[in-house]
């Protein structure tokens, strides 16, 4: 029979035992590390750092926007919990630097990467790069018609050919280094003509992706990743990258950043994390896990990856300082809205 | 626990007393009696996101230019697609229920168990697995194909948003609809046949009025449930309320917070129109005459295709769409199952914690607002039914702020016990409307006897009442576990560090486009989600046996 008070009572003892287990979690040698970047992406190079140092880290996983509102409730609260913080998006980052939540990253760590994919007050550190590209459908598209600047891809000739996905993170982000370039006036112009040109909006990369994938739209606006992936899973997708001219903002690097919170615990330990991140085994796991593109001083991409040069490829190459564009993202966002690319 | 005892110890001699009441004074009796004060209290604990947000806003002084201006026309957006999916939510749950449970329809026992099934789906992954069903090489895509359709190029907007929403949403109007027709004598509809009523026409003058308190309740919790959903809407492409909090939510923080109190005043609107329409129901009366059941004859094969087309929207194409892509990646080598393992005892776990403490805690007001219904007491209801309407993220937000800042309470920051209180607060909603029912189901005369029979009102509690409220309490866990089952926001962000769910795996897989892990830890949550729903849920429920 069923007896209501044992149910109670193996519940109180459930809840209990969960309280414990979580409490004792806590305070060893160890490091806390927020990671907007997913576990998947990530965890493996937490363990091997892990083995390689004897430090612990404690890993909380989300998205980079969430985290950093989270840290900075912790840090009105006076209580930040995390050392490190990754983030996948510039703007989180700023967000956290504008509400001064950020420590600083030792000058040794900095120095191992060149001095545009770093925040000029040492703020956070760039550990590897996402290129913004076009991805087609190669049975739709002939290479040779693809043109070497975004601002073309406006043409009558890309009419209701081309995917964007406008409330995502990374299209703001470029479309945020685009107003640090060309201007607000400029960028205002190139996303009306977008609009007007009638592109198909979804809601992130991978959609777009899979959906040029399977000739759902001829071309994309997305990371360049996501197409070398899509490629590993199918490798008969017939789908490929076309990279913009490198002074072009069509082919801005956006990059994913480390940062040292303020009042962080255990500062020489997050730097010894951060120092890893940027070591060879951690820069070949993001060139050939990932497909993305290693920032410290030495390291190229993967073999399918066309590899960029920091210093001439890619003009503004991570060197924006997001924080200093007057209005930030918000301003993007604001102008993504008054183009009418958004609704 | 100490709690509700009180509240029976103090309700039960005075019920007959209260019944008169209700009729006349009730509205001027005082505020200040045990059993209200502690509703007020849990009711205070639920609203407390809703005063957060409230405070947010008016903090961080919204610009209202702004939010006139941003506002307006994903606020309508939000209403349509509520009231489309909540409209088409009832039709659908309040049909499935009077066939499964008052006609002859072949294989009724399958029906009653699978047709619940919808429900386990987290909606962004069920959106997620009918865009890639509709592409080419896609399950749909190809079976639509094969039989000569051509399929839609796009899925996305109003109507696909609709569809999906409808599809993992009606099971909250079917489960208390099929409870509530059990539950009914089938006396009425005889003597309405007998009177030379059709079938049709018997369900619509005789039955259905019977079942509103019921459909009601149920297409309530749609409502909210499509108003704060953010994943699937999001990836169909239909721009609501939810899409302007979110993606605000670091860049204007005072526009996020402004479009999250819109919801609440939206939702706040609409419970509160509820409460006055759904009229009041008569106690349920279990005889023991067997239901009178029609004969559908030829409407069987209809009847049939019915249930099966909407099992096929809600269950068979997702399930499938997800298994091609699992498939792929276990064939491959890549995806390992013992991976999950961890996962997704936790994920069971504070499921069925939630589920438990949830029917507990809301168990106070429940009795409050059947058998002594007062202002304070449906005061308490709404604060309850609003924690449905915010989003994870923001519930998330709430509590993490508020443990943050209050010293006592700091340990217990990203700790699974916050996490619990969390779901609890976001899903106590979903247990309420069962809980009530449940406890109207207990005939007075019963209450009156067992009073004689046994003195101690703690121990008659448990023996009497509980043992006949149990179905429905079963019904509202059941509701419960299956929602923490598959939320998302408020995981991420509240969950003790190393702590992962099956639906935090979903969710990173694939964000991150691994596609095959995506596949299988979805079918992973599925099979646990059905095994718990039927050894916790379906077997002690009458929607089975009955």
């Amino acid at each position: 029979m069923f007896r209501p008070q044992r149910c109670v009572r193996v519940a109180a003892t459930l809840a209990a035992i969960s309280l414990i287990a979580a409490s004792c979690g806590g305070d060893d040698a160890g490091i806390t590390l927020y990671s907007g970047r997913g576990e998947k992406l990530i965890q493996p190079i937490i363990d091997e750092f892990e083995e390689a140092s004897g430090i612990s880290v404690e890993v909380k996983f989300g998205k980079s926007a969430d985290l950093a509102l989270l840290i900075d409730e912790e840090g009105e609260a006076g209580e930040i919990a995390a050392d490190v913080f990754l983030s996948q998006s510039p703007g989180s980052m700023g967000f956290l630097e504008e509400r001064s939540r950020l420590g600083v990253v030792p000058d040794s760590t900095l120095a191992l990467v060149p001095d545009n994919v770093r925040d000029d007050g040492g703020s956070w550190v760039g550990f590897s790069g996402r290129q913004r590209v076009l991805v087609y459908n190669t049975d739709a598209v002939d290479p040779a018609d693809l043109p070497s600047s975004i601002f073309d891809m406006t043409n009558p000739q890309w009419k209701g050919r081309v995917g964007v996905a406008p409330a995502n993170g990374s299209f703001q982000d470029f479309v945020t280094a685009m107003r640090a370039t060309q201007g607000d006036t400029n960028t205002l112009e190139w996303l009306k003509a977008l609009d007007a040109n009638d592109p198909v909006l979804y809601a992130n990369n991978n959609s777009i992706v899979a959906a040029v994938g399977r000739g759902e739209v001829d071309t994309g606006l997305v990371n360049h990743y996501y197409n070398y992936r899509a490629l590993a899973e199918n490798p008969d997708q017939p789908s490929a990258n076309h990279v913009f001219a490198a002074d072009d903002p069509g082919a801005v690097l956006i990059i994913t950043g480390a940062a040292i919170l303020a009042d962080a615990d255990d500062v020489e330990p997050a730097a010894q994390l951060i120092d890893f991140l940027l070591g060879s085994s951690g820069q070949q796991y993001f060139a050939t896990k990932t497909f993305e593109y290693p920032l410290a001083i030495g390291e190229s991409p993967a073999n399918n990856v066309p590899p960029i040069n920091f210093s001439s490829d890619v003009s503004n190459a991570g060197g924006i300082a997001f924080e200093d564009l007057a209005g930030g993202l918000e301003a993007t966002r604001a102008l993504i809205a008054e183009s009418g690319l958004e609704s | 626990m100490v709690d509700f005892h009180l509240d029976v110890a103090e309700a039960a001699p005075n019920d007959e007393r209260s019944k008169r009441r209700v009729t006349s004074g009730a509205r001027r009796s005082s505020w200040v009696t045990p059993s209200r004060l502690l509703g007020l209290l849990i009711g205070a604990g639920f609203a407390g996101p809703a005063g957060f947000v409230v405070w947010r806003t008016v903090r961080l002084g919204g610009d209202l230019a702004n939010v006139a201006k941003e506002v307006p026309g994903p606020l309508w957006r939000t209403v349509q697609l509520s009231v489309l999916v909540s409209v088409s939510a009832a039709i659908v749950g309040t049909a499935l229920a009077w066939l499964v449970t008052r006609t002859d329809l072949r294989g009724q026992r399958f029906w009653r168990i699978a047709l619940v099934l919808p429900l386990v789906l987290p909606s962004f992954v069920g959106a997620a697995a009918f865009i890639a069903g509709l592409a080419p090489n896609g399950i749909i895509h190809d079976a639509l194909s094969a039989i000569g359709i051509t399929p839609p190029r796009r899925f996305r907007g109003l109507g696909a948003a609709w569809l999906v929403l409808t599809a993992f949403t009606y099971p909250y109007v079917y489960l208390p609809v099929a409870a509530r027709l059990i539950a009914l004598r089938s006396s009425l509809e005889e003597s309405a046949r007998l009177l030379g009523l059709s079938s049709t026409a018997t369900f619509f003058h005789v039955t259905l009025p019977q079942l509103r308190p019921a459909v009601f309740g149920g297409s309530l919790l749609v409502f909210l449930y499509t108003l704060s959903e953010f994943g699937a809407v999001q990836l169909l492409g239909f721009d609501t309320l939810t899409r302007v909090i979110f993606a605000t939510r670091q860049t204007n923080r005072a526009l996020s917070f402004a479009s999250a109190t819109v919801v609440l005043i939206l939702a706040l609107a609409v419970v509160a129109l509820e409460r006055t329409q759904r009229g009041s129901s008569r106690p349920d009366d279990r005889s023991t005459a067997a239901v009178r059941r029609s004969r559908l004859g030829w409407r069987q094969t209809p009847a049939l295709a019915g249930c099966s087309l909407v099992l096929l929207v809600g269950l068979v194409i997702p399930i499938a769409s997800l298994a091609t892509w699992a498939q792929r990646g276990i064939a491959g080598g890549r995806v390992s199952i013992n991976d999950l393992m961890q996962p997704a005892i936790s994920t069971a776990t504070v499921a069925v914690i939630a589920a438990v403490l949830a029917v507990a805690v809301v168990m106070p007001i429940a009795i409050a607002t059947t058998r002594r219904p007062h202002r304070s007491s449906d005061i308490a209801a709404v604060s309850v039914i609003v924690g449905f309407a915010i989003p994870g993220l923001v519930i998330a937000l709430a509590l993490a702020v508020f443990t943050l800042n209050t010293p006592v309470l700091k340990g217990l920051y990203q700790t699974s016990a916050l996490l619990i209180i969390a779901y609890v607060i976001h899903f106590g909603s979903q247990a309420l409307a069962s809980t009530e029912s449940a406890v109207r189901a207990i005939p007075h005369a019963l209450r009156e006897s067992s009073r004689l029979l046994e003195s101690n009102p703690i121990r008659r509690f448990f023996q009497v009442d509980f043992a006949l409220m149990r179905p429905g309490l079963v019904a509202g866990g059941g509701l419960v576990m299956l929602s923490t089952l598959k939320e998302l926001p408020a995981t991420l962000l509240l969950s003790p560090i190393g702590f992962s769910t099956l639906t935090t795996e979903i969710w990173s897989s694939y964000e991150e486009g691994f596609y095959a892990e995506t596949g299988a830890a979805s079918l992973v949550l599925v099979a646990v989600s059905a095994t718990l729903t039927w050894f916790l849920v379906l077997r002690r429920s009458e929607v089975v046996r009955g």
